[in-house]
């Protein structure tokens, strides 16, 4: 560690941000981050499974992955009733993470809309919390006061964009825009206005542009028409992007070591597999009553008896087995588990895409996937098609592959690969690394100041 | 019955920091009583406070001491506190440590259910769940 020790660390998160566009052969202009990898070093961080904004940042902070964490996605059931679902908000993590750390060793931070920061903990310095914050009426600061403070200097703290499912998209292109510069406008704030050793802020806006906006700027989506009039928001976006970023870095000063990173990349999303549809149509799912129209699964009556599994849609398919003993009123007999979950798994694996070619699904165990399965985990994770197609959990639909969204457009799904660009300021890394992993961010920090890393972190230290 | 402790504390920002776990204890659902030195003079000295400490660990009680001499037999915590920890701060790391001895659960902090379905629904929106 001698030389190599860190005064002050800045990490930049942008949730979403993808390789292509910072490092690919269509890379945008963006000179600040580019200066920063040419400095110093630059790779593809490999996301936790499954990779979405939770559990993913909360594992990039803490060095855990998402069974050490028992937090699984945005919503993990609380027990193994088919009713008690709950959105993992901070208190479903119990795990240290880097901010409480180097509070404890008696640095100052500061924390900035870092996903999974609300209800808001005490640190040693300040914490703004994140977009799971009800509204800006709770308490979304640490300490309190700052919120007041906050808002005179940057006015209303924007959690996130609102109405983000319409079809007025000059309007949700400012407003995502304005969601950005908010946040550059609160860390400019914070950074002037607060001492501190480390400093850790989050930029959502990457996220809402890329499922917004993928099928204007990406020429390999199915409906990507050129021409169009959105064909460049992404290179402006992250060209303005980068000039906030620059103001930062010029702010931290030539003394602070700095990361650029994402919690996981984006890809084009060609279509959604109606999972829930495929398990009734392959006799696993048996609902009391045919659906109404498309309806979500949760509001369908199951016939459980008569039901193996369910499962639950999004960007990643989860999968949940009705266990003798575990489900109320659970069918599979506990030592059948593993030959029904073996069945399920070939079966998903083996689903053909709407032109009868393979899709390429991975249905995967955590227990597989993770050192411990605390909480109540799903029995599979699944992604269909490399994460081309999204999982749609409701039923009604006339087959099991969908072309629309219901909830409004969204043209991309995440991919494995987020961005990760670092400068030590010592000058001793150099080019691109391979096989990073978005868990070795927290324990590299650790080591950047000196401080001892964990021996349950199961990151490593980078360089 | 969960049992309380005694947890006293000396160095800078004793009372504020005292007021701000007592707070915290309250606000995790537990009861907590904050002991400084009028309470002392009032229990008729350190030697009846820590019984009465002692006896208020022993119903669930966490007793907050700030007053010196205050040395219960079981079931207390000596916390030097940081100076350069806020109140607030210095009262997490306590609650930490609650926790960890077993002294305390630390609960997840719930929304309500109106917040629940607006959580809900904003991850809706944005595509995370449906």
């Amino acid at each position: 560690m001698a030389g190599r020790q860190a005064k002050r660390v800045l990490v930049v998160g942008l949730d979403c941000a993808a390789p292509r566009f910072l490092f690919g052969p269509e890379r945008f202009d963006m000179p600040n981050a580019q200066r920063l990898a040419a400095n110093g070093c630059w790779g593809r961080l490999r996301s936790c499974d499954p990779p979405i904004t939770v559990p993913a940042w909360a594992c990039m902070t803490s060095g855990k992955d998402p069974g050490v964490l028992g937090c699984y996605g945005f919503r993990n059931r609380r027990d193994y009733s088919y009713e008690g679902m709950a959105t993992a908000n901070a208190s479903a993590i119990r795990e240290k993470r880097v901010w409480d750390i180097l509070s404890r060793e008696g640095r100052k931070v500061v924390v900035l809309g870092v996903p999974q920061t609300y209800p808001v903990k005490p640190v040693n310095g300040w914490l703004v919390a994140d977009f799971l914050a009800p509204d800006t009426r709770a308490d979304y600061t640490y300490p309190k006061t700052l919120k007041g403070e906050l808002e005179k200097a940057v006015g209303t703290y924007l959690l996130d964009v609102k109405d983000f499912r319409t079809d007025e998209k000059d309007a949700l292109l400012d407003r995502i825009f304005a969601l950005m510069h908010n946040r550059f406008d609160a860390a400019h704030y914070l950074m002037t206005g607060k001492p501190w050793d480390f400093f850790m802020m989050v930029e959502m806006g990457v996220d809402r542009l890329h499922h917004a906006f993928w099928k204007y700027c990406d020429p390999g989506h199915p409906k990507y028409e050129p021409g169009n009039p959105y064909e460049h928001v992404f290179r402006e976006y992250y060209q303005a992007l980068d000039a906030r970023l620059g103001e930062l870095l010029a702010l931290a000063g030539d003394e602070t070591a700095v990361m650029v990173v994402s919690d996981h990349g984006a890809r084009a999303m060609l279509g959604g597999i109606c999972i829930n549809q495929w398990l009734i149509e392959n006799g696993w799912l048996t609902l009391a009553e045919a659906p109404n129209g498309r309806t979500r699964i949760e509001d369908c009556t199951i016939d459980w008896p008569r039901t193996r599994a369910w499962a639950s849609g999004g960007y990643y398919g989860r999968v949940f087995l009705n266990v003798e003993g575990r489900e109320p009123q659970g069918v599979i007999p506990a030592a059948e588990y593993d030959v029904c979950l073996n069945e399920l798994i070939a079966a998903i694996e083996a689903m053909p895409g709407p032109g009868g070619q393979p899709l390429g699904n991975r249905a995967l165990r955590p227990r597989d996937l993770y050192r411990e399965t605390n909480g109540v985990p799903p029995d599979l994770f699944v992604y269909f098609g490399g994460l081309g197609w999204r999982s749609v959990g409701a039923v009604g639909f006339d087959g099991i592959y969908t072309f629309e969204n219901d909830t409004g457009s969204d043209d991309a799904n995440h991919d494995f690969d987020g961005i990760f660009i670092m400068d030590d300021k010592t000058g001793r890394m150099g080019g691109e690394l391979k096989g990073l992993h978005l868990m070795d961010v927290a324990p590299t920090i650790l080591d950047w100041f000196g401080v001892a890393v964990p021996a349950d972190m199961q990151g490593k230290v980078i360089g | 019955m969960e049992k309380g402790a005694t947890i006293c504390l000396k160095g800078a920002q004793a009372e504020a920091a005292a007021k701000a776990l007592a707070f915290r204890l309250i606000e995790l659902g537990r009861n907590a009583e904050r002991i400084d030195d009028v309470m002392v003079k009032r229990l008729g000295g350190a030697k009846r406070t820590a019984f009465v400490c002692e006896l208020l660990g022993r119903n669930g009680v966490f007793a907050v001491a700030t007053a010196p001499g205050i040395r219960p037999e079981g079931g207390s915590l000596a916390v030097e506190l940081d100076e350069h920890d806020t109140p607030d701060f210095a009262a997490e790391k306590i609650v930490d440590e609650l926790a960890e001895r077993g002294l305390l659960r630390l609960n997840m902090a719930q929304y309500t259910p109106d917040e629940e379905e607006l959580i809900r629904k904003r991850l809706a929106d944005l595509g995370y769940v449906e």
